[in-house]
């Protein structure tokens, strides 16, 4: 029987807390999110990068975290869903989602808003195309996009500023 | 996924030191886009797995004596987001734009892209049509100096050796006035695999003289490369149609064959002609 490599303590920052946990060399970011800190927000789909339903954000960038071995997480800060928002304070970008349709199974939710929110970090108004690309990367099964994008581009201030004067507090 | 050691060096020559012990049974990992994959399905099962990312000497992008040097573990949104390689390799920018999606592209690295030498690979044919030189580093052989056309023997297999590793990519500035284009043909706008790539670079004298030519398809062979005979048809001439029509048909006699069907030509064919007219 084939002896397991003995595990190695990691050390990395998830939604703005310090974390500490003993990996096994082989294992992912995914794997530790999900399996050892209990973060089931995001979520395993395909494991090779192909779905973007794990898609968090490390050090400011998505990624896809079955990408991610777990020890090359170290020292990094990591944001997964559960950091965007909660049910009783959601994210502005989540209450888009929600009033526009654009959740239906959900399970491409969590990766969709990851991308979202790092696209508006970077261009606070993107453009329809901008938009594509941005979630380029994640697959949806159910909704075919279309309300998806509607929700991102209902948070950009152009839109805002239409309806109403008051800054969304980005 | 079968186990391993891991190791994070953080210095060239401690992962110099390592590759030159364990180099047979190490498999480095940069943004391990390729990498995991490989692990997971087990096509790889190395003893050790060493990550390059935390050297910060290898990645990147930084002018030297007129030339730009690129780090390895230099990531295509690195590349995408340079306004340096914009003005300097539009080509290398677009090639790199056409991997993936925004989370690939955060992760897969120039450097990996090259020493993966899938035959469906978007930056390497565009790294090989800029005539960039390849440095590696070990310790048997010191530094030495490898041009991009010569890197792949063979679909996944370059020639560095295992005690070897890829330190930076060197690229000659272009010449005022040297155009470029890329296209990639895939099953989806992101997140495909190319069925065809094509890049060129072209440069113009004032008289509209042909003076420099490279034509590099890609998914379209075993391993990507200048597709000289089909360059010499146009070199020092002006493009004009027949030629144009007479370079296409050499371009399609080369490439015909085992990896290219017949039912492929007309796509090469239009996509030459179309990537051709749009550096002319």
């Amino acid at each position: 029987m084939e002896e397991k490599p003995s595990k190695t303590v990691l050390r990395m920052s998830v939604n703005g807390r310090p974390v500490e946990v003993a990996v096994r060399p082989s294992w992912t970011l995914l794997r530790v999110l999900r399996e050892e800190l209990r973060l089931t927000g995001t979520k395993k789909g395909c494991e090779q990068g192909d779905c973007g339903a794990c898609t968090v954000i490390m050090d400011g960038k998505v990624v896809n975290a079955c990408l991610v071995l777990a020890l090359q997480a170290e020292s990094k800060e990591i944001e997964t869903i559960e950091g965007l928002g909660t049910a009783d304070d959601l994210h502005l970008l989540q209450m888009s989602f929600i009033e526009k349709g654009a959740v239906q199974c959900g399970f491409c939710t969590p990766g969709m808003l990851m991308s979202a929110e790092a696209l508006l970090r970077e261009n606070r108004q993107p453009s329809h195309e901008e938009i594509k690309v941005g979630i380029s990367g994640n697959l949806c099964r159910c909704t075919g996009y279309a309300k998806i994008i509607e929700a991102i581009e209902s948070v950009s201030p152009k839109k805002i500023v239409r309806h109403s004067p008051h800054s969304d507090g980005y | 996924m079968q186990n391993f050691q891991f190791y994070s060096p953080k210095s060239i020559e401690d992962a110099l030191d390592f590759l030159s012990d364990k180099g047979d049974s190490c498999k480095i990992i940069a943004g391990g886009t390729d990498v995991i994959p490989g692990l997971r399905l087990e096509h790889l099962c190395p003893a050790h797995v060493m990550n390059i990312l935390e050297i910060r000497k290898l990645r990147g992008i930084t002018e030297e004596n007129g030339r730009i040097r690129i780090g390895p573990t230099t990531t295509f949104t690195d590349i995408v987001q340079s306004d340096m390689l914009k003005q300097n390799l539009p080509l290398l920018v677009e090639a790199a734009s056409s991997v993936g999606g925004p989370p690939i592209r955060n992760r897969g690295t120039i450097g990996g892209n090259i020493s993966t030498a899938s035959p469906a690979a978007d930056v390497l044919p565009a790294v090989i049509a800029l005539g960039a030189e390849l440095e590696l580093q070990s310790r048997s052989r010191g530094t030495r100096i490898l041009h991009a056309g010569d890197a792949v023997e063979a679909p996944y297999k370059t020639q560095f050796n295992p005690d070897e590793i890829l330190t930076g990519i060197l690229f000659k500035k272009l010449p005022q006035g040297t155009k470029s284009a890329f296209e990639k043909i895939a099953q989806r706008n992101a997140m495909a695999r190319a069925y065809m790539n094509l890049s060129i670079v072209l440069r113009a004298t004032d008289d509209g003289n042909i003076s420099d030519l490279r034509i590099v398809p890609g998914a379209v062979e075993a391993v990507a490369r200048r597709v000289t005979a089909a360059e010499k048809i146009l070199l020092g001439q002006k493009a004009e149609k027949n030629l144009i029509d007479k370079a296409t048909e050499t371009l399609a006699a080369e490439m015909v064959g085992v990896w290219i069907p017949e039912y492929k030509m007309p796509v090469l064919r239009n996509v030459f002609k179309r990537v051709l007219s749009s550096v002319l």
